[in-house]
């Protein structure tokens, strides 16, 4: 089954970082994630989120990206 | 308004010396140095003790001082006057846009350039240079404070000191070549640049000239005298003021670390000035942020793109990897007071609970 997405475009931080934050917190450990996102800030922000929360992103295509429940 | 920063060009309150001194200077007027009447003589001496004084705090004597009366001109003539076209010019990630606009210059004009990784604690990516090359070396970073005491070994290239937000915090490398400071640094008025010129230094004046001067001669005399004046009260109070600023440091790193969580704090109080300190607080809009701390009748500055005009998040902040959203940047003073202090934390604790609700 493909993961669930977030359609986040069109809005601006910290909103797609609180949108994918909200999401992770109703998954399982080790369940992911996608994020679409076409706000400048959200590659940069979305990888320190998961440096402090403990969890895993990763650009996966331009404004796509994949997030990894870890903690 | 309880002046826990001052504004977002990172400038410290203007020392109340320096600014009783402006105003007897502006009161009287002042003569022009280079001509000969006797109130001019005696403005020339003046400016002369000035430099001897500046260049005795910075590290340089006073025939290697120049005052700018463009700050930033400083960062072309200190960068590109040592630049030669087989040179590649070194800097980082986290250096001034004013290093980034001479290295694109480079580059259009068919040189070369590097730009160095800053990891999360500010620390530098390896790199080597040739002789010819030229360094840009940021002594410390004014949006985060992060300090660079340490100048790496084994280097051969030319060193161009950006001084701006050290001031004399930090020490000139061996070996520098050019090197610029803001007299806002030290509590010394804006409008002003000190550039020093190392007396062994290749350099070629990037600027039109038809005579031997190094650098434009309009500066006004009343900042170069103010900036001279605030350097030294600021050496005095140097060792008691930092002490002080380190203690309130702490209590904000450990508070926002214990009682509000879920932010990242810029570098550690061993490796930043302790002036400064940035804060990025997860799930908060900065511009939202601030406005209700500005309301409460605290003014902080932002590196956030939701709160600047231009949309882009702080190049410094994305370098290092740190969050860039929710951030705010505190400059502090020394003569804050803890009361103050402590209505600032539970005013903060209060507004961001509030606004990840």
């Amino acid at each position: 089954m493909d993961p669930k997405l977030i359609d986040a475009r069109g809005k601006r931080c910290p909103l797609p970082i609180i949108e994918t934050a909200r999401e992770v917190a109703k998954m399982e450990l080790g369940q992911t994630i996608e994020l679409l996102s076409d706000d400048p800030a959200t590659q940069n922000d979305l990888a320190a989120w998961a440096r402090m929360t403990g969890n895993q992103s990763e650009l996966v295509e331009v404004q796509r990206f994949k997030i990894t429940k870890l903690t | 308004m309880v002046p826990i920063t001052a504004n977002f060009q990172r400038e410290r309150p203007l020392h109340p010396e320096a600014a009783a001194l402006l105003e007897r200077i502006f009161e009287r007027g002042w003569a022009d140095p280079a001509k000969l009447h006797l109130e001019s003589r005696r403005a020339a001496i003046l400016l002369q003790e000035a430099k001897e004084s500046l260049a005795g705090h910075l590290g340089l004597t006073p025939d290697e001082l120049y005052f700018l009366g463009e700050p930033a001109l400083g960062f072309h003539l200190g960068i590109t006057g040592l630049l030669s076209p087989e040179s590649t010019l070194i800097y980082s990630g986290i250096d001034r846009q004013e290093v980034m606009a001479v290295a694109a210059s480079h580059e259009q004009a068919g040189g070369h350039s590097q730009k160095l990784r800053v990891g999360l604690l500010g620390e530098v990516e390896a790199f080597q240079s040739a002789p010819t090359d030229v360094l840009a070396w940021q002594l410390a970073n004014g949006e985060t404070g992060i300090l660079r005491t340490q100048f790496p070994r084994g280097q051969y290239g030319q060193i161009f000191c950006d001084a701006t937000s050290s001031g004399a915090l930090v020490a000139l490398p061996e070996g520098w070549k050019s090197a610029l400071w803001e007299a806002t640094a030290w509590g010394g008025p804006a409008g002003i640049g000190i550039f020093g010129l190392a007396e062994n230094a290749i350099w070629r004046n990037p600027i039109p000239h038809l005579d031997g001067r190094r650098v434009p001669g309009g500066f006004s005399l009343p900042l170069a005298l103010a900036s001279s004046v605030a350097l030294d009260h600021h050496m005095a109070e140097i060792s008691t003021a930092a002490k002080k600023l380190q203690g309130i440091n702490q209590e904000i790193r450990n508070f926002v670390a214990t009682e509000i969580g879920e932010c990242d704090i810029a570098g550690t109080l061993s490796n930043t000035n302790p002036e400064i300190l940035s804060l990025s607080f997860l799930y908060i809009d900065a511009e939202r942020l601030l406005t209700e701390l500005d309301a409460a009748g605290f003014a902080v500055d932002s590196g956030s793109a939701c709160s600047s005009m231009n949309l882009t998040p702080s190049h410094v902040l994305a370098e290092m990897g740190l969050l860039t959203g929710g951030n705010i940047r505190l400059r502090l003073n020394a003569d804050i007071e803890p009361t103050a202090i402590a209505e600032f934390l539970k005013t903060l604790q209060v507004k961001v609970a509030a606004l990840r609700s």
